[in-house]
C-alpha cells in the first residue's frame, strides 16, 4: 500500500484494498507453486552455472564466468544455438499462420463436419512420439514415400537423402513440428473465436471483405492476447526443443540438426558429465526466451 | 449454373479439399499406428497398411510381459488429478491477474512467465534432489505437485478473461455478491470454452508427461503408460506390432477426451456476455 | 513478499541440504535393470533359483525404463548425497563404467575382494575395472559377431566357411562379387553412429585413448585404418547406409541384405526372423590388414551389475553368485539368447547344441570368440570421443579430409576434458 493511496477517502480505501487484497489471494497458490517449483530450482542451477569440477565435488570457477566464456569457444554448441534459431525463425510464424488458417476455417457456420476435422487435425498432439517418430523417418527414408512423391512430380530429379543430409533433416524436423502443434494451437484460437460476435463476419461480408481481410482484419486484432500467448509459447517450446533432435535425426547428420537442449542434455547425463556447463548453456538459453519473449509483448500487448 | 454460384461452390469445395488432405495428412500417423497394432514385426517394417491377424496375440504378449492395468491405473489418477488442482489453481489465478491487475501484479506475472523459459534439463537434478529430501518419489504428489501452476494456463486464463466484461462485475457487486461468489458464479460458466481448452491440453500433457516420471517413479508399482512404452522400447529386439498395440491404448484417451471436450469449445456463450 | 521469498529461499535451501544418507541394509534385495525379455527375465531366473535355497529373502526386480534412465538416477542420487533411493543391484552398459566411477565413486562398491572374477572373458571384464578394482559382475557378452545368409552367399559361389578368419581385403573383394552376382549389400549399418569403426578399431586392441588417459584421435593409425575399411565399404557398395534402427532391422527382415555385423545380441534380433530359419549362418568378423595386433574379434555393447555401497553388500554378492553358475546360464539362454561372458557356460547342453536358425552350436562358438577379444584401454570419456568421432566420420565420408577432421575431433575431446 502506498502512501498516496492511504490517503484517499476511507470507505472508498477499504473497498480497493479488499479487492486488492482478494486479487493478492486470488494468485497465491499459483505464484507460490510457481516460485517452490521453479525459482528455486532454477536459482539452484544458476549458482552451478558458475561452478566447475565432478557432479560431486563442485567448486566456484575461477573467474567465476569461466563457463561462459568457453561457450564461446564450443563449436557444438554454437552448432546447436544456429540450428535452433533455424527452426524458431521458420516453423513458428508458419505453423501460427496455418493454425489461424484452420481455426478460422473451422469457425465458420457453413462448414460442415467440423467435429471431424477439428479432431483429425487436433489428433497428430496426441500421437505419441514413438510412432510418429518411426513413420516420420519412414515416410523421409532414402526410398520412402515422400522421395516417391516427388519424383514422380518431377519435383526432384534423383531421390534427397533427407535424413543424412544438414539441411534435409532440419527440414523434416521443421516438418514433424508444425504436422505435431499446429492442431494444439489451433484449438487455442478456436476457443478464443468464441467470444467474437459471428455477426462482424457477416457484416463484414456484405461489405465485400473477402477471406483474408476478414481473417486479418477482424480476427487476427481480436485475437491479438492469445496469439500473443501461443507466440510465446511456441518460441519458448522450440528454443527448448529436445524430443524432435533426439528422436528423428539424432542430432545427426554430424550435428547438423542437434538442438540447444539435447545438446545440454548429453553433456549432463551421456558424455563425461559437466553440470556447471550444461546448468550455463541453460541460462543462455533462458536469457534468449526471456529476451524474445519481452520483445513479443512489448509488440503485442499494448492495453 | 451462375458464374456467382460456381465462384461459391468451388471456394467452398476447395475449402473441403483442403480440409480432408490436411486431415488425412494429421491422422496417417496414427492411423498407420492402430493397423500395426493388427500386424507382426517384419509386416510392421515392411510397410504393411491394413490390418492383419495378430491383435490379439499382440495384446496378450503385451498383458503378459507388462502390468498394462496398473499403468492405465496410475496415469488415470496422475492425470485427472493434475486436471483438477491445475484448472483450479491457474484459473483463480489468471482471473486475480486480470480483474485485479495492477502494477504490482503485473511485475509478479511477468516475473512468473520467467518460470516457464527454464529448460527442464537445466532443473531436472536440483527438482529430483528436493523431492527425495522431501520423501516423495513414487507417490502421485510427486508427479502433480510440479504441473499444478503453469504460467502457461495462468496466461490462458487471463488473456480469455480480457473479454469478460467489467461491467458484469460491477453489476455483480452491487448486487451483493462477493469476489469469490463471482468468480464461481459468473466467471467459471463463461468461460466454458476456455476450461475446455485449458482441460484438453493439461489431460494431454501430463498424460503424456515421460521425462518426470522416469526420474521419479522407480518401483515397478508406479510405472505410467509412457514409461511402459519408453520400457518396451529399452530391449535389444524391439517387437513393434506389441509396441503399437501399447501406443494405440496409450493414445486412446487422450483422443476421446478431445472429441467430447471440443464440443465446448465450439457451444455459444451463455447469454450474459453479448 | 521479499522477506516471505528469501525465507522460502532459505527453507529450501536447508531442506537440501540434508546429510548424505545411504541405502539402506534392510534383508531385501532390490534390483533395477531394463528389457523384460533380456535382462529381467535373467534376474527372474536368477531369484527363482536363490530364493529356493532361502526362501526367507525378498527380491524385487525392477523392471526400468532403459539404461539410460538408470544413469540418470545414479546420477541424480549420487549429487542428491542420497543413495538410499537406488538398488542394491544395478545393471549398467559396460560403455558407462569408467565414466560412473570415476565420477560417482561413492555410489559404486568396490567387488575386486569380493567376488572372484576368474574365468570371466578378459576382453569383457575389462570394461568395469577401473584403476586395478573390479566394479562390475560381467553379464552378457557383446562379442563381435557377423553372421551371413547363407542361402545368398551360395548363389553367388561362397560358403559360410569363406567368411570365417579372413581380412577386411578379403570381405570387400567377396562384397563387390556377391553385390555384382546378386544385386545385394553384404552389409547395413546406421549413418552417423561410430559403431563399426569402434568395433574394428577394438578387434586390434586399440583404443580411442591412450594409456594415460589421453584422448588418441589424431594420431591414431589403427584407427585411420579402421576408418578406411568402413570407408571403403560404403563407396563400394558393399555396406549400405540406414538412417534408423528400425531401418536398420528393416533391412534384415526385408531380405534387403546379406548379412550383418554387430555384437552378438543382434542374433537375437536374426532370430525373431522365423520365416528365414536355417537361412543363416555366422562367423568371426574379419581383421585388419598390416596393423598391429590384428585379430578377428572385438565387441560392441553388452552390459554388467553393479552393487551399490551401503546396502546389503554381502547378501547381494552371495545371490550374485548365480553368475558363476553354469546351470544358469544354460537356463536363460533359450528364453532370453543372453549369451554369457563367463567361459565355463560354454560347456552347458543349450550352449554345445546346434542352433536349429543358424546351423552350428553358435552360442558356445560366441564364448570361444569372446575369450580372444582384446582387451582395451577404456575412458571416463568414451562416450564424448565415440560422439566426435562419429560427426568426424559423417563429415568425410562427405568428402572432408580425414586428418582435418580427426584432428577437430581430438579437438571436442580435449575441450570436454578441460573443465
Amino acid at each position: 500500500m502506498t502512501n498516496q493511496e492511504k490517503g484517499q477517502s476511507k470507505r472508498h480505501l477499504t473497498l480497493q484494498q479488499k479487492q486488492n487484497l482478494t486479487g493478492w489471494i486470488f494468485l497465491l497458490p499459483a505464484s507460490l507453486l510457481i516460485i517452490w517449483m521453479s525459482f528455486y530450482p532454477m536459482v539452484r542451477a544458476f549458482v552451478v552455472s558458475l561452478m566447475r569440477g565432478k557432479p560431486t565435488a563442485l567448486e566456484f570457477s575461477d573467474p567465476l564466468w569461466r563457463n561462459y566464456q568457453r561457450m564461446t569457444m564450443d563449436t557444438v554448441f554454437i552448432q546447436s544455438l544456429k540450428n535452433t534459431f533455424t527452426y524458431l525463425i521458420i516453423q513458428v510464424p508458419i505453423m501460427l499462420v496455418l493454425a489461424l488458417i484452420f481455426a478460422s476455417l473451422l469457425n465458420r457456420k457453413d462448414i460442415r463436419f467440423k467435429g471431424i476435422f477439428r479432431t483429425c487435425i487436433f489428433l497428430p498432439c496426441a500421437t505419441a512420439l514413438v510412432s510418429y517418430s518411426i513413420i516420420f523417418r519412414t515416410l523421409f527414408a532414402y526410398d520412402g514415400f515422400v522421395n516417391a512423391i516427388l519424383l514422380n512430380l518431377r519435383l526432384i530429379s534423383e531421390p534427397i537423402n533427407w535424413m543424412n543430409d544438414p539441411t534435409g533433416a532440419k527440414t523434416v524436423i521443421i516438418i514433424a513440428l508444425i504436422w505435431r502443434w499446429t492442431g494444439y494451437n489451433m484449438v487455442f484460437y478456436l476457443s478464443a473465436m468464441q467470444s467474437i460476435d459471428y455477426s462482424i463476419y457477416e457484416a463484414a461480408r456484405i461489405d465485400g471483405a473477402g477471406p483474408l481481410t476478414q481473417l486479418t482484419k477482424i480476427t487476427m486484432p481480436l485475437l491479438k492476447p492469445v496469439i500473443l500467448v501461443t507466440a510465446i509459447m511456441s518460441t519458448n517450446g522450440t528454443l527448448q526443443l529436445y524430443d524432435e533432435s533426439v528422436n528423428l535425426t539424432n542430432g545427426g547428420p554430424a550435428n547438423a540438426s542437434i538442438t540447444m537442449s539435447h545438446y545440454i542434455y548429453n553433456t549432463t547425463f551421456v558424455t563425461s558429465p559437466n553440470f556447471g556447463y550444461a546448468a550455463e548453456m541453460s541460462f543462455v538459453i533462458l536469457m534468449f526466451v526471456a529476451i524474445l519473449s519481452a520483445i513479443q509483448m512489448k509488440v503485442g500487448d499494448k492495453r | 449454373m451462375s458464374k456467382g454460384a460456381f465462384r461459391k461452390y468451388g471456394s467452398k469445395a476447395l475449402i473441403y479439399l483442403f480440409l480432408i488432405v490436411m486431415s488425412f495428412i494429421s491422422v496417417f500417423p496414427l492411423y498407420w499406428c492402430f493397423v500395426s497394432a493388427f500386424n507382426t514385426t517384419p509386416e510392421i517394417l515392411g510397410g504393411k497398411l491394413v490390418p492383419g491377424g495378430h491383435l490379439m496375440e499382440n495384446i496378450t504378449n503385451l498383458l503378459d510381459q507388462q502390468k498394462v492395468f496398473t499403468a492405465l491405473k496410475n496415469s488415470f489418477i496422475n492425470t485427472i488429478l493434475v486436471v483438477l488442482l491445475s484448472l483450479t489453481v491457474c484459473s483463480v489465478a489468471g482471473y486475480g491477474f486480470e480483474v485485479y491487475h495492477d502494477k504490482g501484479k503485473d511485475t509478479v506475472m511477468k516475473i512468473l512467465m520467467l518460470s516457464m523459459m527454464v529448460p527442464f534439463v537445466a532443473i531436472m537434478v536440483p527438482m529430483f534432489q528436493m523431492f527425495s529430501a522431501m520423501g516423495m518419489l513414487n507417490k502421485y504428489i510427486g508427479f502433480v505437485l510440479p504441473s499444478i501452476s503453469t504460467p502457461f494456463l495462468i496466461m490462458l486464463f487471463r488473456s480469455n478473461a480480457r473479454s469478460f466484461p467489467k461491467e458484469i462485475i460491477e453489476a455483480a457487486r452491487i448486487d451483493g455478491l462477493n469476489e469469490v461468489q463471482i468468480f464461481v458464479r459468473m466467471f467459471i460458466p463463461t468461460m466454458r470454452p476456455t476450461y475446455a481448452a485449458a482441460a484438453t491440453v493439461t489431460f494431454m500433457n501430463s498424460w503424456n508427461s515421460y521425462l518426470w516420471p522416469r526420474i521419479i517413479f522407480k518401483t515397478n508399482e508406479s510405472i505410467t503408460m509412457p514409461m511402459l512404452i519408453s520400457n518396451l522400447m529399452s530391449g535389444y529386439v524391439l517387437d513393434y506390432g506389441l509396441i503399437m498395440a501399447a501406443v494405440t491404448i496409450c493414445t486412446l484417451p487422450t483422443v476421446i477426451i478431445f472429441f467430447f471436450l471440443q464440443k465446448s469449445f465450439t457451444e455459444a456463450i451463455a447469454g450474459s456476455v453479448k | 513478499m521479499k522477506k516471505f521469498l528469501s525465507m522460502l529461499l532459505i527453507l529450501a535451501l536447508a531442506i537440501s541440504m540434508s546429510s548424505m544418507a545411504f541405502a539402506a541394509e534392510d534383508g531385501k534385495l532390490t534390483i533395477w535393470c531394463w528389457d523384460v525379455n533380456f535382462n529381467v527375465a535373467a534376474m527372474e531366473v536368477a531369484k527363482k533359483m536363490y530364493q529356493e535355497e532361502h526362501p526367507d529373502v525378498e527380491i524385487e526386480v525392477v523392471n526400468s525404463t532403459g539404461s539410460g534412465d538408470i544413469e540418470t538416477s545414479v546420477v541424480q542420487a549420487a549429487t542428491a548425497g542420497d543413495l538410499s533411493t537406488l538398488a542394491d543391484i544395478i545393471l549398467y552398459q559396460d560403455n558407462s563404467y569408467q565414466k560412473l566411477v570415476a565420477n560417482y565413486p561413492e555410489v559404486f562398491t568396490d567387488l575386486t575382494d569380493l567376488y572372484d572374477f576368474t574365468d570371466f572373458a578378459e576382453g569383457k571384464s575389462s570394461f568395469s575395472i577401473v584403476d586395478g578394482h573390479h566394479y562390475g559382475i560381467p553379464f552378457d557378452a557383446g562379442t563381435a559377431v557377423a553372421a551371413y545368409r547363407t542361402d545368398v552367399l551360395e548363389q553367388a559361389g561362397y560358403t559360410i566357411d569363406d567368411m570365417n578368419d579372413i581380412t577386411w581385403d578379403r570381405a570387400i573383394e567377396i562384397g563387390k562379387d556377391v553385390k555384382e552376382k546378386t544385386g545385394l549389400p553384404l552389409f547395413s549399418a546406421q549413418a552417423g553412429s561410430s559403431d563399426w569403426t569402434v568395433i574394428i578399431l577394438k578387434s586390434c586392441g586399440a583404443s580411442m585413448f591412450n594409456e594415460d588417459g589421453s584422448v588418441n584421435l589424431k594420431d591414431n593409425d589403427q584407427l585411420k585404418a579402421a576408418l578406411d575399411v568402413y570407408l571403403t565399404l560404403v563407396r563400394e557398395g558393399v555396406l549400405v547406409e540406414v538412417n534408423s534402427w528400425d531401418e536398420y532391422i528393416g533391412t534384415m527382415s526385408n531380405e534387403s541384405v546379406v548379412g550383418t555385423f554387430n555384437g552378438c545380441w543382434i542374433l537375437a534380433s536374426v532370430m525373431s526372423l522365423t520365416d528365414q530359419a536355417g537361412k543363416w549362418g555366422m562367423a568371426n568378423i574379419p581383421s585388419l590388414v598390416g596393423v598391429d595386433g590384428a585379430t578377428n574379434y572385438s565387441s560392441n555393447g553388452g552390459s554388467s551389475w553393479a552393487i551399490t555401497q551401503g546396502t546389503d553388500i554381502d547378501l547381494a554378492v552371495d545371490f550374485m553368485q548365480a553368475y558363476r553358475n553354469v546351470d544358469f546360464y544354460n537356463e536363460i539362454l533359450p528364453t532370453t539368447s543372453a549369451i554369457a561372458s563367463y567361459n565355463p557356460a560354454k560347456e552347458g547342453s543349450n550352449y554345445t547344441d546346434v542352433n536349429e536358425f543358424m546351423g552350428t552350436p553358435v552360442f558356445a562358438d560366441i564364448i570361444e570368440y569372446g575369450e580372444h577379444v582384446p582387451p582395451v584401454v577404456s575412458s571416463p570419456y568414451y562416450y564424448d570421443a565415440r560422439d566426435a568421432l562419429a560427426t568426424a566420420q559423417t563429415n568425410i565420408l562427405n568428402g572432408a579430409d580425414i586428418q582435418a577432421e580427426l584432428e577437430n575431433a581430438q579437438n571436442t575431446v580435449e575441450f570436454a576434458m578441460d573443465f
